[in-house]
């Protein structure tokens, strides 16, 4: 929808931010409660794009909050300044400055930890704010005196003085917010912020520099929080402490959650909810002192009821009002996977060209494209490989098995670096990758399917084969905010390419969690395809498939092993004898023995150590 | 002011306090590391639990009632609030359970003020524990000791039924792997309840043990909540040895920071927990388990 | 959805930059409403200015209290809110006390009914300008009060320069409420720092002497530590006093034992104790807990509502303190007796210093508007800058013109045995009236300097 009409959400934002000052105050919102309601809903986009798209749920938002409107109001009360617009861009900076360096130490954590840690941090903030800076906070007084928002044109200046002027000026501002925010949720960093929030170490593993952009967006709410705090300095003509303290990063919080995450107006609808009750209560009902529990009252009801917020709430009411509408419609698509996932293999034979879009270079190239010398790892006294030797050549392709415990997904891990080696050596392609990060094996060419689906379950198929994709087309970080997804040369041809690779093409638009669970298998094999890699790790690609499935993804696999080269973990030997060329086994963290098909299955140690042993298991 | 005599001193006061924090942090990080939910009415908790004891008190003139009733009354409270609210959360996202917690603090806070009024209230201690103690090199007051002696008993119950029972046993299980016990054929919602219970009564015991040292006011709970997750977080989430260490480096931390500079030892504790956090992943004692 | 795409396919056809332009002329034609009011009626002399004359055009005239009833202060604030309500309900029933303040009122302030608004402040400076805020959109207030701290105080004073809306300042102890941070639209009834240590030194220094030694426990903001320096200054220049130690402890805090154990290790023979509401309850109780006391002398500058009820006759006992007022001055100020009746019959109890400053800020308001004959702003601040003298409830008063600071006495009160009391509420006995005039530091000392009148 976004896509075909591409200025519909801020056409209507527009408008109802027009229509506002005319239709509010009939409900019974004052000017300075609608302008309040814009700061925060402004604070808000920023806080949304850290909590809502990414998933990182801060608690010291306060800290940017009073920085950026302290040093704003700082600059206009105590320096020769008097342009406005400057001072609340000098505080945002400001404030992006601090985001960046608490980012630094903050991000190192996530969950629960993640938010501890903004928590001390803000408090930290609050104190440095109170005491040793209250000559130029003024402490507990706060800074009084800020002038309201002026516009120098040169010629003359504009003063926003009273509120209705001030409610221009902040509108405008929020409607640029809001329009950059759009901007950047729909180009490729905000489709891998939702990246991280659904999977952050299969976002890493796709060759995308997570922490990278977990700091960009971090630095990025920072920044919108510090202007919306001099925006606030500006409204009251009096920059408060309060800004510092923690209940200014709950209520954040709060505002969100009533309004629903994830969804950039969610703070906006949250604030005037929550200032309008708080209004509400106290001057309308005159409630005194009891105010606040019937608050408290209201408000836990609405976290009880309201799932997604508010606009999950509208959300829900709009699908069910659509379903009903269109529902033959909907029903349509459903059967067809079915269909074709039974007469998959046929399909997958059509496709003219299997080979990786992006790199082609295992195509030409001979000799050995990896080689693990030594590879050793222990965990605390446990040992799972040890001095594991291993090449593998350019185009092959290559089976692993052995008993459960053997140390074939510790071996993998290590190979594509999410873990490192106790000792020994990686090289790949003739570089050594021992020490390297996941993300950067994974651009070089090197990366694996999961033995336990690792997909983006909240995103459609496209938007999973786009992160995919993205890694190689655009390089592990890139801040191309505003750029827009459909603008990165070459990302629909290479969706489309793997979509069919793996048979995902009719449902590009469905919703992972939708998915059956073989379709969700061949995905998991398509987001490592769509990283064009020259080597691609399967960790049992077959693991809790029906006989069925399992003949379609061994032709799958067939297909696509044209031109590349692979390395498959598997359990089912019939399958995989069919597929590989040699085969690696593994006892005890050590190879055991390695040879074609072939010689393995008569090999009297395998089949004493392996088959023997573990006839039961495999059936 | 620094000297030995006031050194030591300052180390009995944060001992005292990193007792008091102990308590209330066990409750919160059992809570945390069974349910996997971070309970932000534990503040308001440990404030019921000292209204609970004060009225208990009122009536009774006991101080003994008043330990009992109040505990067995926030007891009551976490196991009524896990049946009707929380119970329905765990399979919501986490910051719904943030929200749902802290939306119920605020109601138990004004609730209170609703009923009691704004003006705080004091419960003595038990008269065999007033007046002044001469440890030699200070005096103290006799209550904060007993107080001390009152906390670790409660602790080593805490240990002995979360040690050395079924019930223990289980929650510990839990903490590690949720889903294991679940595949026990436990009624793990059982559990819950009674360690969503047993959790609040950790709190509202240390706010009935508190009150004599700190007369109670609706807002009692609200500064203790932070520092107990500092505490939390320090020892290791869902640890019950490390809430403990936690507790009492918290303790030693605000009571020393303040010998030399009072203002700086709220400071100083923050960036002692951020110092753990940076070198040490998940807290002096927890596991990677919960994140 | 139909609908919402057929009105967009009408979009389509217009170009952003209509939108743009459409954006600007909503913009403008919103600014009427708020420049306009500057063009239109009203004599020359007296344009429109805040909310006049908008606010006292209605028959009712609004007053906006933002106070705290939640959060650590809510017990001083909900004493406060009591005596503005009974100063409303007396300026509209023309009570024969506020007729003594104000002679000219009528049952009513010019002939109008006066109501006032309130809403919970938290005693955060923020939420207290929000709550003014809406007040100001929605009933046109004319007068603001609250403040049980100074920083609302401070934070009301600049936000009543702005909004050009008169504002006299509830609880604020802070020498700068009528020092550096005065403005022409804030006035100040109370007692503060200054007035405070002026008053208690020579008190203390009458019984006890010279060249003793005191502990200070401050709370880390501004208003203690102007209340500690200005007590500190005058022991030590006038008897030569040592501070033996400073103790400067966050506001908030709960557990004051290493702050006290620092004190008891420091060889002080008074205790003086600046902290405030909760933090003051909690800090004395626990010096009584360490033994501190009754071995040194409390000794506390800015006495708080209900620190006696709160913390008991034992400990207040033998405690030295200043105020702004007592109930038992009623026997020898009849306006205080009526004051004390008035509150007791419709309260249930003796009012404390806040609800006291409340009704006579109120009551010498409703003095200037009836004296001025208008509800306009700068003729009821060229009326308190007259500097008339005028009544309070303990004597005689007066506002000093330069710097909106009413000059009046301060009480100092010594905490009775609980043997002495004559009833339950008998917490404290004056032992002085400390005349004004004395106290004040110089109009300029604190670096005041007042706004524009328009």
């Amino acid at each position: 929808m976004l896509r075909q009409r591409p200025f519909l959400v801020e056409i209507l934002t527009a408008i109802a931010l027009i229509a506002a000052p005319f239709v509010l105050p009939y409900l019974g919102f004052t000017p300075t409660t609608i302008n309040r309601i814009l700061i925060w809903g402004l604070l808000g986009i920023g806080f949304d794009l850290l909590f809502g798209y990414t998933g990182l749920l801060s608690f010291g938002q306060s800290a940017f909050f009073g920085t950026g409107g302290m040093f704003a109001a700082y600059m206009l009360t105590e320096t020769p300044l008097e342009n406005t617009i400057v001072a609340l861009f000098l505080g945002t900076i400001v404030a992006g400055i601090i985001g960046y360096l608490v980012g630094l130490i903050a991000l190192r954590r996530t969950g629960i930890y993640f938010a501890m840690i903004t928590v001390a941090i803000a408090e930290v903030f609050f104190f440095v704010e109170f005491n040793p800076l209250s000559e130029y906070t003024g402490g507990e007084n706060g800074l009084p005196g800020v002038p309201t928002p002026n516009l120098e044109l040169g010629f003359t200046t504009i003063q926003f003085d009273s509120n209705w002027s001030m409610y221009v000026f902040f509108a405008f501002w929020y409607f640029v917010g809001l329009v950059i925010a759009l901007r950047l949720v729909r180009s490729p960093v905000g489709l891998l912020l939702r990246a991280i929030r659904d999977n952050p170490l299969r976002a890493e593993a796709l060759g995308h520099n997570i922490h990278g952009y977990k700091l960009a967006v971090f630095v990025i709410a920072a920044m919108y929080t510090g202007f919306a705090g001099g925006l606030l300095g500006m409204m009251q003509g009096f920059m408060p402490p309060d800004a510092f303290m923690f209940a200014t990063s709950g209520e954040i919080v709060i505002q969100t959650a009533i309004g629903g995450a994830g969804t950039l107006f969610g703070p906006l609808l949250g604030a005037a909810v929550w200032l309008y009750l708080n209004d509400l209560l106290q001057t309308t009902l005159h409630l005194g002192a009891s105010w606040k529990l019937v608050l408290g009252i209201v408000f836990v009801l609405l976290v009880c009821f309201l799932r997604r917020g508010l606009v999950g709430a509208i959300a829900d009411l709009y699908h069910m009002a659509t379903r009903e509408k269109d529902g033959a419609r909907k029903v349509e698509p459903a059967p067809a996977p079915a269909v074709m996932a039974s007469s998959a293999p046929a399909p997958v034979r059509a496709v003219p060209d299997p080979a990786p879009a992006g790199r082609n270079r295992a195509i030409d190239k001979s000799g050995q494209i990896l080689q693990a010398t030594g590879l050793t790892k222990r965990y605390g006294g446990v040992v799972a490989n040890s001095d594991i030797d291993f090449t593998v050549d350019y185009g092959e392709m290559r089976g692993i098995i052995g008993p459960n415990g053997a140390g074939k997904s510790t071996f993998f891990k290590m190979l594509t670096c999410e873990v490192p080696p106790s000792s020994g050596k990686i090289v790949f392609e003739g570089r050594d990758i021992t020490s390297m990060g996941v993300n950067d094996v994974c651009q070089l060419g090197l990366t694996k399917s999961y033995q336990i689906n690792q997909l983006f379950e909240r995103l459609t198929v496209r938007e999973n084969l786009a992160i995919a994709a993205l890694g190689e087309l655009r390089g592990r970080f890139k801040l191309d905010l505003f750029r827009s997804l459909s603008g990165v040369p070459g990302l629909d041809e290479q969706i489309a390419k793997t979509a069919s690779l793996v048979n995902l093409t009719a449902r590009l638009n469905t919703p992972v969690s939708e998915l059956a669970y073989g379709e969700k298998r061949r995905l998991e094999v398509g987001l490592a395809l769509a990283t064009s890699p020259s080597l691609l790790l399967l960790d049992e690609p077959l693991a809790g498939m029906s006989p069925q499935e399992r003949v379609e993804t061994v032709a799958l696999l067939k297909s696509i092993a044209q031109g590349r080269t692979m390395i498959i973990i598997d359990h089912d030997m019939d399958s995989l004898f069919e597929l590989v060329e040699n085969v690696t086994v593994l006892q005890e963290g050590s190879v055991l023995v390695e040879g074609t098909p072939e010689e393995i299955k008569n090999n009297a140690k395998v089949q004493e150590a392996y088959l023997g042993g573990v006839q039961g298991e495999m059936a | 002011m620094v000297n030995w005599a006031n050194f030591i001193s300052q180390c009995f006061n944060g001992l005292v306090l990193g007792a008091l924090l102990a308590v209330i942090s066990s409750g919160l990080t059992i809570i945390y590391g069974t349910l996997g939910v971070l309970n932000l009415a534990h503040g308001a908790m440990f404030m019921l639990g000292g209204y609970a004891g004060w009225l208990a008190y009122t009536y009774s003139g006991s101080f003994i009632v008043a330990l009992a009733a109040g505990s067995l009354f926030v007891m009551l409270v976490g196991v009524v609030t896990e049946r009707l609210i929380i119970r329905h959360f765990y399979s919501r996202p986490p910051e719904d359970q943030l929200l749902v917690t802290f939306g119920l603090g605020i109601v138990f806070v004004e609730g209170v003020r609703f009923f009691f009024g704004s003006l705080s209230k004091t419960t003595p201690p038990p008269a065999l524990f007033q007046g002044i103690t001469d440890l030699g090199f200070m005096f103290y007051p006799t209550y904060r000791l007993a107080a001390l002696g009152i906390v670790a008993i409660a602790l080593l119950v805490l240990y002995y039924v979360l040690y050395k029972t079924r019930i223990g046993m289980i929650v510990r299980a839990g903490i590690e792997d949720s889903v294991m016990v679940d595949s026990l054929g436990i009624d793990v919602y059982k559990i819950f309840m009674l360690v969503f219970g047993i959790g609040a009564m950790a709190a509202g015991f240390a706010g009935i043990v508190n009150a004599p040292v700190v007369s109670i006011a609706p807002d009692v709970g609200e500064a203790i909540l932070v520092q107990t997750f500092v505490v939390v977080v320090i020892g290791g989430v869902g640890s019950f040895p490390g809430a403990i260490i936690g507790g009492l480096i918290a303790g030693e931390i605000i009571s020393i920071t303040s010998m030399f500079n009072p203002a700086y030892s709220y400071v100083m504790l923050f960036v002692a927990m951020t110092l753990v956090l940076v070198l040490r992943p998940h807290g002096l004692l927890g596991t990677a388990g919960r994140e | 959805m139909a609908e919402f795409k057929s009105g967009n396919k009408g979009m389509g056809g217009i170009s952003r930059r209509h939108v743009l332009q459409l954006g600007a002329g909503v913009a403008s034609a919103t600014f009427i409403p708020g420049l306009g009011t500057i063009g239109w009626a009203y004599a020359d002399d007296k344009p429109a200015i805040g909310t006049w004359p908008a606010g006292s055009e209605g028959d009712t005239v609004y007053l906006g209290a933002a106070v705290p009833l939640t959060g650590t202060y809510a017990a001083q604030g909900a004493d406060e809110l009591k005596g503005w309500e009974l100063a409303v309900d007396h300026i509209n029933e023309g009570h024969e006390l506020m007729k003594k303040f104000a002679p000219k009122i009528d049952k009513g302030l010019l002939g109008k009914k006066v109501k006032l608004l309130s809403a919970d402040s938290g005693a955060k400076p923020n939420n207290a300008v929000q709550a003014e805020q809406t007040f100001i959109n929605q009933n046109k207030i004319i007068l603001m009060t609250g403040s049980t701290s100074s920083a609302v105080a401070v934070a009301l004073n600049k936000f009543a320069e702005r909004e050009k809306i008169l504002y006299v300042a509830g609880i604020s102890g802070s020498n700068d409420t009528t020092g550096k941070d005065c403005v022409r639209y804030g006035f100040r009834q109370n007692f503060f720092g200054q007035t405070a240590a002026a008053a208690i030194g020579p008190v203390l220094v009458k019984q006890f002497g010279k060249n003793r030694k005191a502990a200070f426990m401050t709370p880390d903001y501004t208003y203690g530590h102007t209340v500690t320096k200005s007590v500190n200054d005058y022991l030590k220049e006038h008897a030569g006093w040592e501070m033996v130690t400073n103790q400067v402890s966050p506001l908030g805090t709960q557990d004051f034992s290493q702050y006290l154990t620092n004190i008891a290790n420091s060889g002080a023979e008074f205790l003086v104790n600046v902290n405030w509401g909760r933090d003051a309850v909690l800090s004395t109780q626990q010096a009584k807990q360490f033994g501190l006391l009754p071995k040194m002398t409390l000794v506390i500058p800015y006495q708080i509502p209900f620190l006696a009820k709160e913390v008991g006759p034992e400990i207040t006992e033998g405690v030295y303190a200043a105020t702004d007022f007592w109930w038992t001055l009623e026997d020898k100020y009849p306006l205080a007796k009526m004051f004390v009746d008035a509150f007791q019959k419709k309260y249930g109890y003796r009012p404390e210093w806040g609800a006291e400053n409340s009704y006579v800020s109120f009551a010498q308001w409703a003095r200037m508007v009836s004296e001025a004959g208008s509800f306009y702003p700068v003729d009821i601040i060229k009326q308190y800058e007259k500097g008339e003298t005028i009544p309070s409830l303990i004597g005689d008063v007066h506002y000093r013109p330069e710097d909106h600071q009413c000059v009046r006495p301060v009480i100092i009160v010594r905490g009775k045995a609980k043997k002495d009391m004559k009833n339950d509420e008998d917490y404290w006995e004056v032992l002085e009236v400390v005349p004004g005039e004395g106290l004040m530091q110089a109009p300029d000392a604190f670096g005041c300097k007042l706004g524009d009148y328009t």
